[in-house]
């Protein structure tokens, strides 16, 4: 096991928007199979280091290795780029990412949005990318609504349809971004099923979540970050269960 | 400096009747405009079908064959009509459509047509809540229509009618095919006796564009006084 | 069709306006209307696609010039236009006597040029504007599953951009057409062109005028139909689901 390279790894990440520092060299490392839940306030800077794994974000500092394979990057006029965008095509083809507000291409039908990346990033062949769509889609409980348009669907339906885009790409890591924040309390549930039975067969998960059951059941390992630095990370039994600082006590402590 | 060959003047003047007549239409297409938006939106079917009709059939025809319809048209109307008063009457006058009025009703009822949607769309944006507001502390209609309903309205009519006036100004370039002496009237004229198209068109484009700009900052500013309460809240 | 004709020329009989003569004028007018509309409109819209990408272009020197260009023809009288084309190739010196002015002679093709240029600036505008009111999670997706820039393009912003661009693209067509009219000032025989010689001839202002108005809205109504149908297709997907 140990010849195989670890699917991601990120060292020391640091980000600045202005003269604000949101990320203060945060660094990562995601096994196979791991489920590591990003958890923490609002402007903790989860989201944005979720981002900055697959450069959606331009971290100013830091390394990204995918695969084994570490992104380069050159100085530019307006700060660090990557040195070759190729490079990082490949790699987002590799990491697949679900986002909280879905954005499934309004244009193309469910099928048609599942097949897109396959067919034209990895060069599937169209009956193929087809066919494992329709069976992704049966997974996720859509296999019946394969040529609806998104705005026909429901926020839990289309993010649902968002994750089977999301695999369809059989990714290295999955990254979910607040996948259930935009959703209706009672279209939570549905999601988060198809989640933990993805983590039960093994994918590899980073996620960014509130939602606290899910990251206590079935995350590997759960990080709280505070003010773009890890404040405490471990098992979750221990994040969760045991907490040492005072603030991840105040942020679990039961809302009134 | 650029020889105009002694078509100075006439080029001004001529500029001069471009914004004169611009502006005229503005007014008479924002009075028609007002009242096709109050007929459209009233309850008495036949106002609101002649409304309909009335922009339907506008904005289906060119405006170069309305303008001609009503210059060439409109003069064999009058006459008939005047020629039916001597013959029934006795009354003896003589009515001479001239170029810039038939260019200004053309363009007015035109542009009325475009503004009736453009306010009426403006009207419909005003919330309910604000009128009946009014009402309830006393307010007659028409004092409700004066310092509620308008004020309100003008803020969502303004984009549209900033637009439309852009395109009026532009339309005002037709008068010179019925004979009307506005700058591109005079700088066709210019260009065919000089040999020199380039010169003249390009000053007449230039005025256009200025206009256009000055009349921009205009609509901006009357925009920001509109928009005074809706800025946003953070 | 010779009983048709017939029948035509009975009908047309006690009218000494209306012949078959004048029919044709207007028959041939709504031919070069048609012709000299559709082809401004096709031409310039495969001009406005590169423009409205470069539009948005990050170097200015891509930008501005595009930025420049449509501002002059959007902001000027499309007759300023029609007239600085047309007598800008009638006078530049010696041009009679080349070969070129046996198809410059004809003053279709100044007009057609400055048809094209007028319609491609506003058709620029309107898918610049279409294009910048992509919604951004979806261009988010595309990088993230890993497209280039040129698929993207291809794949995601172009496709939705043309539908959303829709409506006002329709909006410019029956501008198009309306606008077309100024042709028969260069002395064009479209269907203002038929009008304007069927007055003159008879002096019938509202005949010759009343009767082409006829024909701009049945042209008018059938594009609008044309759109809607278009728009009920493609832009389906917009539409929740009813039930």
């Amino acid at each position: 096991m140990a010849d195989t390279p670890i699917p991601l790894e990120v060292r020391n990440i640091t980000k600045r928007f202005g003269d604000t520092e949101v990320l203060k060299g945060l660094s990562l490392k995601a096994h196979k199979g791991d489920v590591i839940t990003l958890i923490g306030a609002s402007g903790s800077g989860k989201s944005t280091f979720l981002r900055c794994m697959n450069l959606l974000e331009q971290p100013n500092e830091g390394e990204l290795i995918v695969h084994g394979e570490s992104i380069r990057f050159k100085e530019a006029k307006h700060g660090r780029e990557p040195a070759d965008w190729k490079q990082v095509v490949n790699m987002r083809a590799k990491l697949s990412m679900v986002f909280q507000s879905f954005n499934l291409w309004a244009h193309m039908t469910l099928l048609e949005n599942v097949i897109e990346a396959p067919i034209h990033v990895l060069g599937k062949s169209k009956r193929e990318a087809i066919d494992h769509a329709r069976e992704l889609l049966e997974r996720v409980g859509l296999g019946e609504r394969a040529d609806y348009y998104p705005a026909q669907l429901s926020g839990g339906q289309q993010q649902r349809g968002a994750i089977a885009r999301a695999l369809a790409m059989d990714p290295e890591v999955m990254l979910f971004d607040e996948p259930t924040s935009a959703l209706d309390p009672e279209l939570v549930g549905d999601v988060l099923k198809v989640m933990r039975d993805l983590a039960e067969e093994g994918r590899t998960m980073i996620v960014v979540t509130h939602e606290m059951a899910f990251a206590r059941d079935v995350s590997t390992q759960v990080i709280y970050l505070h003010q773009g630095q890890v404040e405490e990370a471990g098992p979750p039994d221990q994040v969760l269960g045991n907490p040492n600082s005072e603030r991840l006590k105040q942020f679990l402590a039961p809302k009134h | 400096m650029i020889d105009l060959h002694g078509y100075g003047p006439r080029l001004a003047e001529g500029a001069l009747v471009t914004i004169e007549l611009a502006i005229l239409s503005l007014i008479l297409a924002i009075v028609l405009g007002l009242a096709t938006a109050s007929a459209k939106m009233s309850r008495n079917w036949v106002l609101h079908r002649l409304g309909t009709l009335y922009t339907t059939l506008i904005r289906g025809v060119p405006d170069l064959v309305l303008m001609m319809l009503l210059f060439f048209g409109g003069q064999i109307g009058v006459n008939m009509f005047t020629d039916w008063l001597y013959n029934r009457f006795d009354i003896d006058i003589f009515i001479n459509i001239n170029e810039f009025v038939a260019g200004v009703v053309t363009i007015g009822l035109i542009f009325g047509a475009y503004m009736g949607e453009t306010f009426r769309g403006a009207f419909l944006a005003v919330e309910n809540g604000q009128i009946e507001a009014g009402r309830a502390y006393g307010m007659s209609h028409w004092l409700v229509f004066r310092r509620i309903r308008f004020p309100q309205m003008m803020r969502h009519a303004l984009p549209g009618l900033s637009n439309n006036w852009m395109v009026l100004l532009k339309t005002t370039a037709l008068v010179s095919v019925i004979g009307l002496s506005d700058m591109v009237k005079v700088a066709a004229e210019a260009s065919k006796a000089t040999r020199e198209p380039f010169t003249f068109m390009i000053i007449v484009a230039v005025i256009y564009l200025l206009i256009a700009s000055v009349s921009e900052w205009g609509f901006a500013r009357l925009q920001k006084h509109y928009d005074i309460g809706y800025g946003e809240a953070d | 069709m010779e009983s048709l004709m017939n029948w035509l020329q009975a009908q047309l009989a006690d009218n000494s306006i209306f012949t078959l003569q004048t029919l044709s004028y207007y028959g041939d007018g709504l031919v070069t209307t048609i012709q000299l509309v559709f082809l401004s409109l096709i031409i310039g819209l495969v001009l406005a696609v590169p423009l409205a990408i470069g539009r948005g272009s990050r170097h200015a020197w891509v930008r501005l010039p595009i930025f420049f260009y449509c501002y002059v023809f959007r902001g000027t009288p499309l007759l300023v236009q029609l007239y600085l084309i047309y007598y800008g190739v009638v006078f530049v010196e010696g041009i009679q006597d080349t070969w070129l002015w046996v198809i410059l002679e004809k003053p279709f093709v100044p007009a057609l040029v400055a048809f094209t240029l007028n319609t491609g600036a506003y058709t620029t505008e309107i898918f610049r504007g279409a294009i910048k009111s992509t919604p951004k999670g979806e261009i988010e997706a595309a990088r993230a599953y890993g497209m280039s820039w040129s698929l993207m393009l291809r794949r995601i912003v172009l496709p939705s951009a043309f539908r959303r661009a829709l409506p006002a693209y329709g909006n410019e067509v029956i501008f198009m057409l309306h606008a077309s009219a100024i042709a028969s000032v260069v002395t064009i025989m479209d269907l203002t062109g038929a009008a304007r010689f069927v007055y003159a001839r008879f002096y019938a202002p509202f005949d010759a005028f009343l009767f082409v108005a006829a024909i701009y809205l049945c042209l008018t109504f059938t594009i609008i139909y044309f759109f809607r149908h278009l728009e009920k297709r493609l832009l389906a997907h917009l539409k929740p689901a009813s039930g």
